[in-house]
């Protein structure tokens, strides 16, 4: 498979589980698109475990320009706050359009399970056609000890009344993957 | 608590009221319809039969040596942090759970969806002990306050509908809650359930697989619940059943690939989610997750040693044999079933749940083969449902005096033909034309939805001699074998089939000890006398060197090429002969078609408007769907496909006689269905549901015609 159809294959896979799928090519521009969304959507919070201090400065300095505020840890204490999570995803599963969260971070956990809506930030070369690829990872991650990996693929739904899918139950009600492509993290 | 009736008769009472319930047998055929083409296309472009395969190959690796994974699990697990408890039975489990509760200073509990919980009747338990327990599973939470147990193992409260849920979300909010906005509905879940997940002390999850080199467990849902449940509290609890082990991640990630697709036709659920070990928690000591499993036996150990039963550990627990089953879909799960529903509900509820829970719902089965068709481990279902019959039997200490009669008679082939012979002559004043005119009295009643054929005054084997084919230097040298209403009620289709044979030049014989094929009297659950027979039948064709053995029942087919060879194994090998039978046997459609290579231009091409029924056992037992179609067309009739023309017609023998209720209401839908395509001929291929389609349409006083094939395409022979 080229990288050009594992790109396609995952952004249909992602598109029919409901999730958004936009492409980015640097960090600036996919911190721009949460702050924007987040604006849109009415929100006024940001939670964004797992990134470094620039990536955390420059989050701060374009939250403050549009009165977002960006959440500081610990998250358990603001949990019914957060309304959007900013977050990297360890890996991509093309043909499903899963995003492999590494959630051994409980900051991480709290902030991709409590949001309203989750941007996740999705290295392009991180994306393998099928979850077979990803068994070395998967053993490797449980020989360290302790350790949470979630792969979530779309937002969170339900059907259990009358069968009709509908979105947005306990997780978040939103996820946009973003697709980064620049070999930056 | 649920209720399972005890009895069979309690069970009957309860089958009548749940056919009352229109809204849920609606929503329950409907997604039974919808459900397939999910399916279908969830699989499209994969290997299912190998996915399959794999699965089970997999499982039956790992059920012998349970206790192996187990502790290497436990070693993994332990170096992790994570405490391992192992239960004899769910008492005990809820009893460990209650008491790491108490040593935590727990009050409040929330718990994501676990069908082990369930069996253990965990919530009940901890209720007693006076903690505070909450399903967040939407579907599970419905039902908690409906104080129900689940009618389906994925979607817990398929039964409900949007109207009984906004009534109970106004009471649970104290404010009128607008059933026709399920969002609004979904929406009350999250806003109620998140406090409730910030204030608990602790978390009680199930277990999709436990990875024993890895000692971490896989949870795959949809909501998210199952998340926070893992995540927010202070402890965590994980209670599964020793049969979700599997080796490795390669194993995990084969169900994972098979389990959301078959289960509701996702490619993956929202969230799956691997656990391992005391993970960061800051309300817990030294900021770390209290994490304890529990292994739940409650019978698996010795299920996995049992010769016939350990298969059915390979379940991975995905719904799909109740999405299937024409009776779940007319009665639903409180009734079809106990804690566990559907084919395999019928099994487990016996060995987890004892022979009472069992007796009533263990008899009802028409063996159409549907849940074995998309099990996704290739579990033998209505096979291991029989056997679990005879075994409720046996405990019960004997077995029906009509069961016992019937078993007699069957056991010996003379007795029974001459008990058939001798019927044919004293029902003369009692039958109008080819019915019986009064129906006796133990078939009235319920059983009047179809008119009963009478015995034909002489059978096939009495004929046979004028009936032979007569061909010199013949292609193709093959035996019939007739079953029973093949031989004393339809004559005629074998007698089609000789005609046939006769014009291609094909020999047949008819091989006069043949009897029936004994699968009444596994229906009965009378096994030894189904083996009996089986070698009676293997004896008679195995003298004769056939090319072919040819039935017209595709019901007998299915049992000898499937059936004999499991029933007649002797220390754990076929024996020749009974492997040379099932290899010969082919059903009439196939032998025309495939082997005979009938041709178009050996018809007339009249043109009537024909529809088929696919006999169960055609398509499911013997997975021939093809033949019949290519027949259709080369005989050049007009063909208009049914609606659900796979699914059962509702006979089953003896199961329309016991569950007339049921068989009203499946033979109903098919001619529907058959009268919706404006055919005037109905075609099938066996002719058990020639009995139950002609009887009903006779009944129905439809202008339809029920054949058999054998019988359309002579007449449509040149």
């Amino acid at each position: 498979m080229s990288q050009g159809d594992i790109l396609q294959s995952m952004k249909e896979g992602s598109e029919k589980a409901q999730a958004v799928v936009a492409p980015a090519t640097t960090l600036e521009e996919a911190i721009a698109y949460a702050v924007n969304l987040t604006v849109q959507e009415g929100g006024t919070t940001m939670a964004a475990p797992g990134m470094d201090d620039a990536a955390r400065k420059a989050l701060s300095a374009a939250c403050g320009e549009k009165g977002i505020t960006l959440l500081d840890s610990p998250l358990r204490a603001q949990m019914t706050k957060i309304h959007t999570a900013f977050t990297w995803a360890d890996r991509g599963i093309a043909d499903t359009g899963t995003l492999v969260l590494n959630s051994d971070s409980e900051e991480f956990r709290i902030a991709t399970m409590l949001s309203e809506t989750h941007v996740a930030v999705l290295p392009v070369d991180n994306i393998v056609p099928s979850m077979d690829a990803l068994e070395g990872y998967m053993t490797e991650h449980f020989k360290k000890g302790p350790g949470y990996i979630a792969f979530v693929t779309g937002p969170s739904r339900t059907a259990d009344i009358e069968r009709i899918l509908t979105i947005g139950v306990h997780g978040p009600k939103r996820l946009h993957i973003l697709f980064l492509d620049g070999g930056e993290k | 608590m649920i209720h399972t009736p005890e009895t069979e008769k309690e069970f009957k009472a309860q089958i009548k009221k749940s056919l009352e319930k229109d809204f849920m047998r609606k929503t329950l055929t409907n997604f039974s319809v919808a459900y397939r083409q999910s399916r279908s296309n969830a699989f499209a472009n994969l290997d299912l039969e190998g996915m399959r395969e794999d699965i089970a190959c997999m499982k039956d690796a790992g059920i012998p040596n349970l206790t192996v994974l187990f502790d290497e699990f436990k070693k993994n697990a332990e170096a992790a942090g994570t405490i391992i408890h192992v239960a004899k039975d769910g008492d005990e489990a809820n009893r460990i759970i209650a008491q790491i509760a108490k040593e935590n200073g727990v009050k409040r509990i929330v718990k994501s969806k676990s069908m082990t919980a369930e069996e253990t009747f965990l919530n009940d338990h901890l209720e007693k002990d006076g903690y505070e327990v909450v399903e967040t599973d939407l579907g599970e939470w419905i039902i908690q306050m409906r104080h129900e147990g689940p009618s389906h193992m994925v979607m817990p409260a398929i039964h409900l509908s949007r109207y009984q849920v906004g009534e109970l979300f106004s009471d649970v909010t104290a404010k009128k809650q607008d059933p026709e906005d399920i969002e609004g509905l979904v929406r009350v879940a999250r806003k109620e359930l998140r406090p409730t997940f910030i204030a608990a002390d602790m978390g009680i999850s199930g277990g999709n697989f436990a990875i024993a080199d890895s000692g971490a467990i896989g949870l795959v849902t949809n909501e998210g619940n199952a998340r926070l449940t893992t995540t927010l509290p202070r402890v965590h609890v994980a209670l599964m059943g020793f049969d979700k082990l599997v080796p490795d991640v390669s194993a995990a990630m084969k169900i994972l690939k098979i389990l959301p697709r078959n289960a509701t036709g996702q490619a993956l659920t929202s969230y799956v989610t691997w656990i391992k070990g005391t993970n960061e928690c800051a309300p817990g000591p030294e900021g770390k997750k209290i994490q304890h499993m529990i292994f739940l036996d409650n019978g698996r150990l010795a299920l996995a040693k049992d010769p016939i039963f350990a298969e059915v550990l390979r379940c991975i627990r995905c719904g799909a044999c109740a999405n299937v089953c024409p009776i779940y879909r007319m009665v639903g799960g409180h009734t079809f079933g106990h804690v566990y529903i559907g084919a395999i509900g019928l099994i487990l509820t016996t060995f987890f749940h004892g022979k009472e829970k069992a007796r009533g719902i263990v008899k009802c089965c028409l063996n159409c083969q549907s849940c074995k068709g998309v099990c996704p481990s290739k579990i033998d279902l209505p096979f291991l449902i029989k056997n679990v019959y005879a075994k409720v039997q046996e405990e019960d200490g004997g077995k029906p005096l009509k069961t016992r009669l019937t078993s007699l008679l069957l056991k010996n082939r003379r007795l029974f033909h001459t008990t058939m012979k001798a019927a044919a002559k004293m029902q003369g004043p009692a039958t109008d034309g080819p019915y019986v005119r009064h129906l006796p009295n133990f078939l009235m009643g319920d059983h009047n939805f179809r008119r009963l054929p009478a015995i034909a005054d002489r059978s096939l084997r009495d004929d046979w001699k004028q009936v032979k084919p007569k061909v010199t230097n013949p292609t193709l040298k093959v035996a019939l074998f007739g079953g029973c209403a093949g031989d004393f009620i339809y004559p005629e289709q074998g007698k089609a089939f000789a005609k046939l044979c006769e014009a291609y030049n094909v020999s047949v014989d008819y091989p006069m000890d043949q009897s029936c094929c004994g699968l009444p009297t596994m229906m009965m659950a009378q096994m030894d006398t189904a083996k009996d027979i089986a070698a009676q039948n293997v004896k008679a064709f195995t003298a004769g060197d056939y090319d072919y053995i040819v039935t017209l029942c595709a019901s007998c087919g299915s049992h000898i090429k499937e059936n004999f060879p499991k029933l007649l194994t002797k220390k754990g090998a076929v024996p020749a002969d009974v492997k040379a039978m099932a290899d010969k046997l082919i059903d009439f459609s196939s032998f025309m078609n495939d082997v005979v290579k009938v041709k178009s231009e050996d018809f007339m091409n009249l043109g009537r408007k024909v529809t088929y029924h696919y006999p169960c056992h055609l398509v499911r037992g013997l997975e021939v769907t093809e033949a019949p179609m290519a027949l259709l067309e080369k005989a050049g009739v007009n063909y208009v496909e049914s609606n659900e023309s796979q699914v059962c017609c509702g006979f089953s023998g003896s199961f329309s006689v016991d569950f007339p209720m049921i068989s009203k209401n499946m033979v109903a839908h098919k001619l529907d269905n058959a009268e919706a395509t404006g055919a005037t001929t109905l075609v099938t291929d066996c002719p058990g549901c020639v009995l139950q389609l002609r009887g009903g349409a006779e009944a129905r006083g439809m202008n339809l015609t029920v054949k058999h094939m054998a019988e359309v395409l002579l007449e449509e022979k040149k």
